[in-house]
């Protein structure tokens, strides 16, 4: 089973709009299942002139934006059990 | 500051007399782009603290405005110490200076009241100048006289004057009976033998770093010491911002890349453009992680990639307040560093417009690229001498 990748965008919107934070999100989970993901930034993805909807995150190359604490941990659960079945 | 294709670095270093919280030397400097001139006061006021700083404030000051609208020296020294408030105790009025003025050709003047005497280092060695003794006439002192000074500085020369906080430092220790004198120019002569390329502020600091040292740690004067220093000038690249049209994206890249000199990327599209048309990889650097600004990252040919607006309002924000950040993984501190390593700033700025930073409900910090890279053109030329051009694609 390969790990989930999370690549978080460090655009200066993104950042703004909560980015900085998400790591932690990610770090919060229970090590069994953190150890099954990978979290890497990316200086900016180039969603933001198109959709507007800061801040964005892709999950395994799927990109996914407005992401928060919550709803990226919820993705993240979806994600680990999509891999688990 | 930029003379016969030279730059001309000026840094003055200064520690206070024991425990004062004030300094008692006052060192001014003010380059006059127009003219391509750079001049700079030392002047020591008599005694220490808020009294002598009051002296050599208004010293400098007087002599700085003088020398700037090109009035005879002699005048102006005239008019100085009429000025000058009397010392309630010693019933004098005094204070001492050193005044270099530097034009654009490199030609250099110097006027000497009652200051230890400059060094001019050419080639590694102490050269001696021709002086002229022109008598200062006073009523409380008899005897005094100012020394003038006239010559071409080449490239490669440093020139070093400072208070006697220097050259009487040690005084009355059996190793220096007479205070360290000649011993200071036997002291720049190996520093630069060892660093050829030292620069004016490190060898100020080091000047004053050894005074200190023979003083015991316990200065017993108000220390100042300043370096001129004329060479090829240090270039930095800041290249910020997307190009107005897109098909310029190639030239943006090719112009960083070809720069003769240090290289920082900001800002995130920036980036991924030169990334995209070099091929070079985009890494970032997870241990800036966490200092309330975005990452900087790493890219192969690129001294420093950061994001592009918070970090620039930041720099701007720590230039004005003279200030640096506490966490040295911060990229703002880290361009700042590079800023004072630099000697000629060339910021390229991209003017498309971000739409996205557009929506008033966005905080503050969001200003507009061009406005911020302007107000630090004006603070890194107004607060630290530096060459600046900005120019937009």
């Amino acid at each position: 089973m390969g790990k989930i990748e999370v690549k978080i965008c460090m655009g200066t919107m993104c950042y703004v709009m909560g980015g900085a934070d998400l790591k932690d999100a990610v770090d919060s989970l229970p090590p069994e299942e953190r150890q099954l993901i990978d979290v890497s930034y990316a200086p900016c993805l180039g969603n933001c002139n198109d959709a507007g909807e800061p801040p964005y995150v892709q999950v395994n190359g799927r990109t996914i934006a407005r992401v928060s604490k919550s709803s990226l941990i919820q993705i993240l659960k979806e994600e680990l059990y999509n891999n688990a079945v | 500051m930029r003379t016969n294709g030279d730059f001309i670095e000026v840094d003055c270093f200064q520690r206070n007399k024991g425990n004062n919280i004030v300094c008692g030397d006052t060192f001014l400097s003010h380059k006059f782009k127009e003219e391509g001139r750079v001049i700079s006061v030392l002047s020591d006021g008599l005694g220490s603290g808020i009294k002598a700083s009051v002296l050599s404030t208004i010293t400098s000051t007087m002599l700085m405005n003088f020398t700037a609208m090109n009035e005879d020296i002699v005048a102006a020294t005239s008019s100085v110490l009429k000025t000058l408030p009397r010392d309630a105790v010693r019933k004098i009025s005094y204070s001492t200076f050193c005044v270099c003025d530097i034009d654009c050709f490199g030609r250099t003047r110097i006027a000497e009241y009652e200051s230890p005497a400059y060094y001019l280092f050419r080639n590694g060695r102490c050269v001696e100048m021709d002086k002229f003794r022109i008598p200062v006439r006073r009523d409380d002192m008899e005897n005094t006289a100012m020394w003038l000074s006239q010559f071409q500085m080449e490239k490669e020369d440093r020139l070093i004057f400072f208070s006697d906080g220097i050259s009487q430092s040690g005084m009355g220790t059996p190793s220096m009976p007479f205070g360290w004198d000649s011993g200071c120019r036997e002291f720049i002569a190996r520093c630069i033998a060892e660093q050829p390329s030292l620069s004016a502020k490190a060898l100020a600091r080091a000047i004053v770093a050894e005074a200190e040292k023979n003083d015991a740690f316990q200065l017993k004067d108000d220390t100042s010491c300043c370096v001129i220093y004329m060479r090829r000038p240090r270039n930095l690249l800041i290249c910020t911002g997307p190009p107005f049209d897109e098909k310029n994206d190639a030239a943006l890249s090719r112009t960083v890349m070809e720069f003769q000199g240090k290289r920082i990327i900001c800002g995130g599209t920036t980036a991924n453009i030169i990334s995209r048309e070099t091929g070079h990889s985009i890494e970032i650097d997870l241990s800036s992680v966490h200092s309330g600004l975005p990452p900087a990252a790493r890219m192969e040919g690129i001294d420093l990639v950061t994001e592009g607006i918070l970090t620039l309002s930041r720099v701007e924000r720590l230039l004005a307040e003279d200030r640096r950040e506490e966490s040295p993984d911060n990229p703002a501190d880290r361009m700042l560093q590079m800023l004072a390593d630099s000697d000629k700033i060339t910021f390229l700025v991209g003017t498309r417009i971000n739409i996205a930073h557009q929506d008033p409900t966005l905080p503050v910090e969001l200003e507009i690229r061009r406005n911020v890279v302007k107000k630090i053109k004006s603070l890194l030329e107004r607060k630290w001498l530096k060459d600046v051009d900005i120019k937009y694609i």
